[in-house]
């Protein structure tokens, strides 16, 4: 009987073959379709995020995953054609140099520095580093790390010069070239002749202000930006070609910002002993009634700016927990002090219900150690840096429309990634630093699987707008941060 | 040849059972003969698969006899990411799920007893190697063999019951899936064997007239346990490595209850035409939990001591019609197909079973080499209809561990089986 079974199995398999052979069909359902765009030849225009900036730095893998290296690769499903990049070579492939984990403190990541191979020497500015210049004439990503829509216009920006240039626009041109960035992409738009352009360009206009606690750039003009962001989208569109605009993301919720988690360091600050000694010297200087005493305690201090009639002014409060503590706080609050203050960087005495002359005493026997401004975004520059993304955003919605773009709402997505996380393919991804996949060790990039979900992102507004089906990535296939393995 | 060593010969050519044949992870495949019928069986008495389908027309059988059939399943699933990606396939693999029965009584006895081994739930599938639901599965084998003493009682000419004992034997699971690390993807592999389970498998069989008959059965649910099951873990970044400690799992499958109602029609000695209805308590399946240990305390694989994903299933119902025309004493000519409900809600659909209603059609031949012996052919073709489930109705339903996009499913059974009645 067995044999009867071995005899007939390859009849069997036979059978089931050519009637296996009904392999269903899904790829036409829908069919990938350009719709009424055209990509055939497409340009980036941008910042950092164009140039696919991560961990602190560009180098090849970054540039590599950019979002419109990836935009590219889709666009080719669908009628797009080659995408050149300016990247570094392999043999610099380390480009400007970047962040990388070099191991563990605990459950904390250990950052270093992977040295910059692409460096070549340094600017006539004496500080600037001179990197490797793109040669190729056929650059389709203009992608300038660090430019501000308010710069666009400026003459000599990525000009080798004594007062100092931007070395991520220096190497895209030709040697000592000092054509303004809007200049520049007149002169690839009229050599490419671009069929598709995105423009994701505003971002530092408000970033540079909020990175530095409010102390670097200031927050661009609206009226300057309006100005330079509609002449930018001409030059863009003169040859009739379509687009997408994306617009300014809450700075406040990248991981920069919302790693250190700052009602809880001011918890702890508090929570930390007054040892006796201090306690009792500062209540016979101060000549504090019991009840005054018993409230001494340590308090985060923090340096904020604000208007006063006579122009701003640098005042030391303590911290409440609206204060945004910088990424690059944490290495400093509670450290031995730097100055001749004795408190540890950060910290200072608080006593409640002080008389305005013992609060004066207090000042000047026990003056906090107060956290230099860069390292936190007090509440009023976050609420000056949100009403002014608000209004920037206005613009590029305003402009784009007029335009009939397609418009990507940064701002939109990256507040509900912010609140909610994405989770794709059973993989959770999160606003988080280092663990939520999505930012780069600066805290402020995406790793190249946040570059891919933009990428999505933009496609979902290029397909709604143009009638397209450019299909999407499979952003798991791209990597978190980098983990040493 | 002796049920022993049919038993054993059965043993060892059963392979498993595929794909999920019926909705879920279910298995339909009585015989050859009710499988040429679309699965009709309930309420005839016609061949010695009754006693899986119903116990109680057991007894009526005239003849003892031994029958055993194979089928050989060739899923072929296409997957579309909701992104518009390409489409991802299976990679090809055939299962043989295996049916054998035998049944004995000594002549003009109201009593007849029987045994049978069959493989009525389980699923092979292997997806294509990187495709986009891989962090949810990359392959499954799912195998469940039920062996069934039964015994059977004609109360009158008219009516029946019969009774089995439903042992879960052997069964064992094998799932894999690539776990998500920061830059890199490890894997993981689930692999354990059942603990032996109880159930009942009870029916009544009523034939009013010679035209007319109709069948009731219960199949009560078994739980497939396994304890102790081994997991692989492999390619986890050093800094993870202590969030992959447990090396063992316990699990719990619900083997769904069924209630099975049929009909059997006999217009004239060649015709016979049944009508069957399953109903499969699906809504047992509410979650599929892992529980990790290492050395008999719980133990962390991943983000948790244990991984819980929703299932939610809801009943089904299975509509069957088939029938059989006997061209000559020799030569049976059958027919039939079916139309099966998903326990499936929309949201939760599983890479382990990317299930959607199926259309069922099927065929079938009989053959009488000689009066005691014959050959059965069949072949089903089910067609699993589009299923596409959205982000969005992932992220509704708390379903999020699976993968959006749109599956589709067809699958060819051509099977074969041979009887002997004495």
């Amino acid at each position: 009987m067995n044999l009867i079974f071995k005899r007939s199995a390859p009849f069997i398999a036979l059978l089931g073959l050519a009637l296996g052979g009904c392999q269903p069909d899904l790829n036409d359902d829908p069919k990938s379709s350009a719709g009424q765009a055209d990509f055939s030849r497409y340009i980036a225009v941008g910042n950092s995020l164009t140039a696919g900036y991560s961990d602190n730095g560009v180098y090849r893998e970054g540039q590599l995953n950019s979002y419109p290296a990836i935009l590219a690769q889709q666009f080719q499903k669908v009628g797009g054609g080659a995408f050149a990049q300016p990247l570094f070579p392999e043999a610099n492939a380390n480009g400007s140099g970047y962040l990388t984990i070099t191991g563990f403190n605990g459950a904390t990541p250990v950052l270093g520095q992977v040295a910059p191979n692409g460096v070549v020497g340094l600017g006539a500015d004496a500080s600037t580093p001179l990197l490797v210049r793109y040669t190729g004439t056929d650059n389709q990503n203009l992608g300038v790390p660090g430019i501000r829509v308010a710069d666009i216009a400026t003459n000599g920006y990525g000009f080798n010069n004594p007062l100092g240039f931007n070395p991520f626009f220096e190497r895209l041109l030709p040697a000592s070239d000092a054509r303004s960035y809007t200049q520049y992409v007149q002169e690839r738009v009229a050599t490419i002749k671009p069929t598709f352009f995105t423009n994701w360009l505003g971002n530092n206009d408000v970033l540079g202000y909020a990175s530095s606690g409010g102390t670097a750039a200031p927050l661009s003009d609206p009226a300057d930006f309006r100005t330079k962001y509609t002449e930018i989208v001409n030059v863009l569109t003169t040859g009739g070609a379509k687009g997408l605009v994306a617009t300014i993301p809450n700075v406040a919720n990248v991981p920069l910002f919302t790693t250190v988690p700052t009602a809880s360091v001011i918890g702890q600050v508090r929570s930390a002993p007054v040892p006796a000694a201090i306690a009792g010297q500062l209540t016979a200087a101060l000549s504090l009634t019991p009840e005054q005493a018993a409230t001494i305690r340590f308090g985060l201090f923090i340096e904020t700016t604000v208007t006063t009639p006579t122009g701003p002014s640098t005042v030391v409060r303590e911290a409440t927990a609206a204060d945004l503590l910088l990424l690059t706080a944490s290495s400093v609050i509670n450290t031995p002090s730097t100055t001749a203050n004795p408190f540890p960087r950060g910290l200072g005495i608080s006593i409640t219900g002080l008389a305005p002359a013992q609060a004066a005493g207090l000042a000047a026997a026990a003056p906090a150690n107060a956290l230099p401004s860069r390292f936190v975004l007090d509440a009023g520059e976050i609420a000056a840096v949100q009403a002014r993304t608000t209004e920037l955003n206005a613009i590029i919605t305003e402009v784009g429309r007029s335009k009939g773009l397609a418009i990507f709402d940064a701002n939109t997505f990256f507040n509900g990634l912010a609140r909610n996380g994405l989770v794709v393919n059973g993989v959770s991804n999160t606003a988080a630093f280092v663990s939520g996949n999505l930012f780069s060790l600066d805290g402020v990039h995406p790793t190249p699987r946040g570059y891919a979900v933009i990428a999505n992102e933009m496609i979902k507004a290029i397909n709604a707008t143009y009638g397209a089906a450019v299909p999407g990535v499979d952003v798991t296939a791209y990597r978190g941060v980098k983990f040493p393995q | 040849m002796t049920v022993k060593t049919l038993l054993l010969a059965g043993g060892a050519v059963l392979v498993g059972a595929s794909s999920a044949n019926a909705g879920g992870f279910q298995v339909y495949l009585p015989s050859q003969q009710s499988i040429g019928m679309g699965g009709v069986g309930v309420g005839l008495s016609m061949e010695q698969a009754a006693q899986f389908m119903n116990p109680g027309a057991m007894a009526m059988l005239r003849q003892n006899g031994v029958q055993v059939g194979m089928s050989a399943t060739f899923a072929r699933v296409a997957f579309r990411p909701i992104s518009g990606g390409e489409q991802r396939q299976l990679q090809n693999s055939t299962v043989t799920p295996f049916n054998v029965y035998a049944s004995f009584g000594p002549k003009d006895s109201k009593f007849r007893a029987g045994i049978s081994v069959y493989t009525p739930y389980g699923s092979s599938l292997k997806y294509e190697q990187g495709w986009e639901g891989r962090f949810a599965l990359n392959e499954i084998t799912l195998r469940a063999v039920y062996i069934q003493p039964t015994v059977s009682y004609a109360i009158t000419d008219q009516l029946s019951v019969g009774a089995g004992l439903m042992i879960l034997s052997s069964g064992s699971v094998n799932l894999q899936r690539s776990i998500a690390l920061p830059s890199a993807e490890g894997k993981i592999e689930l692999d354990g064997k059942t603990k032996t389970g109880f159930g009942v498998n009870a029916g009544i069989y009523f034939k009013p007239s010679d035209k007319l008959s109709v069948g009731l059965s219960y199949r009560s649910k078994i739980d497939a346990k396994v304890e102790g099951g081994n997991v692989t873990v492999s390619g986890i970044t050093p800094a993870l490595q202590s969030r992959f400690v447990g090396d063992k799992f316990d699990a719990t499958l619900p083997l769904p209850a069924t209630v099975n109602i049929g009909l059997g029609i006999t217009p004239n000695e060649k015709l016979t035409v049944g009508l069957d209805v399953n109903f499969t308590q699906w809504s047992e399946y509410r979650s599929l939990r892992f529980d990790f240990s290492k050395d008999g305390a719980p133990a962390q694989v991943g983000t948790g001591t244990f991984s819980e994903s929703k299932r939610s299933y809801q009943d089904g119902l299975t509509f069957r019609l088939g029938g059989q025309y006997k061209v000559t004493d020799k030569l049976a000519l059958r027919l039939g197909g079916a139309y099966d409900t998903s326990p499936v809600k929309d949201g939760y659909v599983t890479p382990e079973t990317p299930d959607n209603d199926r259309v069922i059609g099927t065929a079938g031949v009989g053959y009488n080499i000689t009066e005691n012996f014959g050959v059965d052919a069949s072949f089903m073709f089910q067609a699993i209809l589009k299923r596409t489930q959205t982000e969005a109705q992932l992220l509704d339903n708390g379903t999020t561990d699976r993968v959006a996009g749109t599956y589709r499913t067809n699958i060819s059974i051509p099977g074969i089986g041979l009887r002997y009645n004495f």
